[in-house]
């Protein structure tokens, strides 16, 4: 799982180092620190020539204190620990709510805008995805479990974005019935928590209806295939024919051993859904890391995306570890 | 018995209606792909659709022509009407009519005079003038070309000259006074020009006039040689062709139909790039064991537990960044390059499970026995086995393949020298089609993503009762 993270760290950093990006992002930052410096030094040496000269001994002493004069691979290893101690740096073009620029700073306040989200989306599609695929799993057959894969397949394929714009087409433009985007209403100066909390879930309702639809699918077809396949394990034959109640054989027999596979899948999904949610959050503007994503494409502002990159492998890294031990607990036959 | 159990797993696969209809859909987009590289050129993106001029004679942001069928008061159609020779030739003037027939009551957006080509000794004089349906005639404009060889495309909306004009007419004929400011300013220039004013409470309207309207273009010159190459009339309705029409006026059943070979491109190279690296490491991993197997199957679990779209993403946006690079490499090819590198562990991983259960088999020791070699082995006997698997995780990879490049051209990270559905949604989101209810716009693109991705995920579920016989229902 660590080597994970460190592989991915070291790959982004060759990435950048090899491209020259990291020499932009450097020279932009002295170029910047030269400015300011040299507004300060306009005021006590009057010389032009003797300011520029100044300006260019500093300049030298930046490049060098950066490590700039150095080639890219010599960079890499003080790069990757900045990132790891998350010392992300400071974004170009945007601020957090409080005001700061740092990018730790930013990307902290919207985690848990993201996470409540993605988070809401996958227990309700997760639930509705159990019941349904339980269900369709014991009528083997029926109408429902023939449209189960057809439902899987429209999830599957469904750009979940482009299925945002479509809702926000429907429900937002032509309905007008919901917030087109957006976490509050703007204005809204209420310290009532009530109606703080109706506001939020008005306008969480969207896009987690979006993020619904593109997951629930899946999840009726996992769990119809985990729970058909478990049928078909001799020890449920076994149970049948020593004529064990029906409810029985459902609850300690199917249930427990669908469980970890299940659970496996939820938390994957979890994870995935909080990457794959990256363009649905910029679709509804909703204030999370998605969101911010997007933003720093749109203004090009590398350090920002650098520390976005990592922290969603960061996310996705932990789901995985979390799982990993989960494992452990849930199936008694998982030793390590 | 080989053909044999070939032709029956071909018939357990047709058996299902998921896979015809697959097959089906899979054989309209070969259709539409084929159409498109045979008769549409391949720059198609440079040359016509990021070339805003190509669009001019378009009208902007107006629906498909079919919503005329759900709509009560249909929407007017887009006309344009040409002429090469004029009509009328004398010794000293030649006229050009253009008859339009106007039954709606929907003005035009515009109307616009196109005059290609002229070439003259001479200056001469060009007049533009209307004939309406009652009978009235209103002379628009007089034109005095400079240079020979020149064209001029003649807005008759918000241009001074004709609102003078129309001030004038309104004058003389109805005795009514509206400024020639005030015209450009109400945008009231074609409810004058196709309608008579009519007074309610005070107020003046105007009511459309239906029926043919003329529009003449007098070429007046004492020249022999002078004459206008093709005089084009071009009238701006609200609606525009099968799909509509974009904030630039470009035609989006065009953009839609060259998709389709791209979305097909991408999909199909990706997987089978990535099915035939996956199986390949993952049967050699299987195969020999040992360190090798060690080595691949770490790397597999660092490649699987990377999330693939904050990286693609980060990629792209590398590329985007550096401009030698991106005039090395397609900004597709890098999609595709990425999405093979982190995909084709998934595969190997199984594969090499397969594997390692298929090398227990008798058979495998009796032809190693023989003297086969490993790659025979590797092969000949164990790759046909677990042929099925790979061809069925290669149609579920199509799919991601395809929307991974859209969800990138949303995010303005792909490749803008050849349209793809992604990009037509990319600048309708960003142009505001949404708040604009331009469902035309938004729809369209988005169901053929998902069709095309349909069409992948409707095989890959027929061949599942192939893959995993526990599935089939006999």
């Amino acid at each position: 799982m660590i080597a994970v993270l460190y592989g991915v760290l070291i790959l982004t950093g060759v990435i950048i180092g090899v491209t020259g990006l990291s020499d932009i992002v450097l020279y932009n930052i002295v170029d910047e620190r030269l400015r300011i410096v040299k507004q300060q030094l306009a005021i006590k040496i009057k010389d032009p020539e003797q300011l520029n000269r100044a300006v260019e001994e500093l300049k030298q002493e930046f490049i060098r204190a950066y490590d700039l004069d150095k080639p890219w691979y010599a960079r890499i290893p003080r790069v990757i620990y900045q990132i790891m101690i998350l010392d992300l740096g400071t974004s170009r073009s945007t601020l957090s709510f409080s005001g700061s620029n740092k990018v730790v700073d930013i990307i902290l306040e919207r985690l848990p805008n993201t996470v409540l989200m993605v988070t809401t989306a996958v227990l309700i599609s997760s639930l509705v995805g159990l019941v349904v695929g339980l269900w369709s799993a014991s009528r083997v057959g029926s109408f429902l479990d023939r449209s189960t894969s057809l439902i899987s397949a429209i999830s599957y394929s469904l750009p979940t974005w482009w299925f945002g714009m479509v809702v926000i087409l429907i429900f937002a433009y032509e309905l007008r019935l919901f917030p087109s985007g957006g976490m509050t209403t703007p204005g809204l100066t209420t310290t009532d928590p009530i109606t703080r909390f109706l506001d939020l879930l008005w306008h969480l309702f969207l896009p987690v209806l979006t993020l619904f639809v593109a997951l629930v699918g899946s999840w009726i077809y996992v769990t119809r295939s985990i729970v058909i396949s478990i049928t078909k394990e001799d020890f449920i034959v076994v149970g049948r024919a020593k004529g064990l109640p029906e409810r029985v054989i459902r609850n300690r027999y199917l249930l427990r051993n669908s469980a970890p596979p299940i659970l496996t899948n939820m938390i994957l999904g979890l994870a995935g859904s909080i990457t794959g949610a990256i363009l649905t959050e910029a679709i509804f503007n909703w204030p999370g890391m998605g969101s911010l994503y997007y933003n720093a494409i749109l203004s090009a502002d590398i350090n920002m995306i650098l520390a976005l990159t990592y922290i969603y492998t960061l996310v996705y890294v932990v789901a995985r570890f979390i799982l990993e031990i989960l494992y452990v607990v849930l199936d008694p036959r998982v030793r390590y | 018995m080989r053909k044999l159990l070939r032709n029956e797993l071909l018939s357990i696969f047709l058996s299902s209606n998921t896979s015809k209809v697959g097959i089906t859909f899979l054989a309209i987009m070969i259709i539409a792909s084929a159409y498109v590289v045979i008769f549409m050129p391949l720059d198609f993106g440079l040359r016509y659709w990021n070339n805003p001029t190509f669009w001019a004679d378009y009208p902007k942001l107006v629906p498909p022509e079919w919503v005329n069928i759900f709509l009560g008061d249909k929407l007017l159609r887009h006309t344009i009407l040409t002429a090469e020779k004029p009509t009328l030739s004398l010794e000293d003037v030649k006229q050009y009519i253009l008859t339009y027939s106007h039954d709606s009551d929907q003005l035009p957006q515009t109307v616009v005079f196109k005059l290609n080509n002229m070439t003259f000794t001479y200056t001469p004089i060009i007049e533009l003038s209307v004939r309406r349906p009652d009978g009235r005639v209103i002379d628009l404009l007089v034109i005095q070309p400079l240079t020979s060889g020149v064209s001029e495309r003649v807005d008759l909306s918000g241009r001074l000259e004709v609102a003078v004009a129309l001030s004038r007419f309104l004058k003389d004929e109805f005795n009514v006074s509206i400024s020639a400011t005030e015209i450009i300013q109400r945008k009231l220039e074609f409810k004058i020009l196709m309608g008579t004013p009519v007074a309610s409470n005070g107020y003046v309207d105007f009511k459309t006039l239906r029926g043919n309207y003329m529009f003449n273009i007098f070429l007046r010159s004492d020249d022999p040689t002078a004459r206008i190459g093709s005089v084009e009339v071009v009238v701006f309705g609200w609606c525009y062709g099968f799909m509509g029409t974009d904030h630039l006026g470009r035609d989006l059943s065009q953009a839609l139909l060259y998709g389709f070979p791209v979305a097909l491109l991408i999909g199909v190279v990706t997987s089978v790039i990535t099915a035939a690296v996956g199986a390949l490491a993952g049967v050699v991993s299987g195969y020999y064991g040992g360190i090798v197997d060690e080595v691949i199957q770490r790397l597999c679990d660092i490649l699987n537990n990377i999330p693939l779209l904050p990286l693609l993403i980060f990629f792209m946006f590398v590329i985007r960044m550096n401009e030698e690079l991106r005039r090395t490499i397609s900004p597709l090819a890098v999609i595709i390059i990425v999405l093979v590198v982190f995909s084709w562990a998934g595969i190997a991983i199984i594969v090499r499970s397969m594997v390692l259960s298929i090398k227990a088999q008798q058979f495998i020791e009796a032809s190693i026995a023989v003297g086969a070699s490993s790659i025979r082995v590797m092969f000949k006997h164990i790759l046909p086995q677990v042929a099925p698997f790979i061809f069925a995780q290669m149609m579920f990879l199509t799919p991601s393949a395809i929307l991974s490049e859209a969800a990138l051209s949303l995010l303005g990270l792909s490749d803008p020298s050849i349209p793809t559905w992604g990009q037509i949604l990319e600048s309708a989101f960003a142009n505001q089609a949404m708040y604009l209810g331009l469902w035309w716009w938004i729809v369209p693109p988005g169901l053929l993503i998902m069709y095309s991705a349909i069409t992948f995920v409707f095989i890959a579920q027929g061949l599942e009762p192939i893959v995993e016989p526990r599935l089939r229902r006999v």
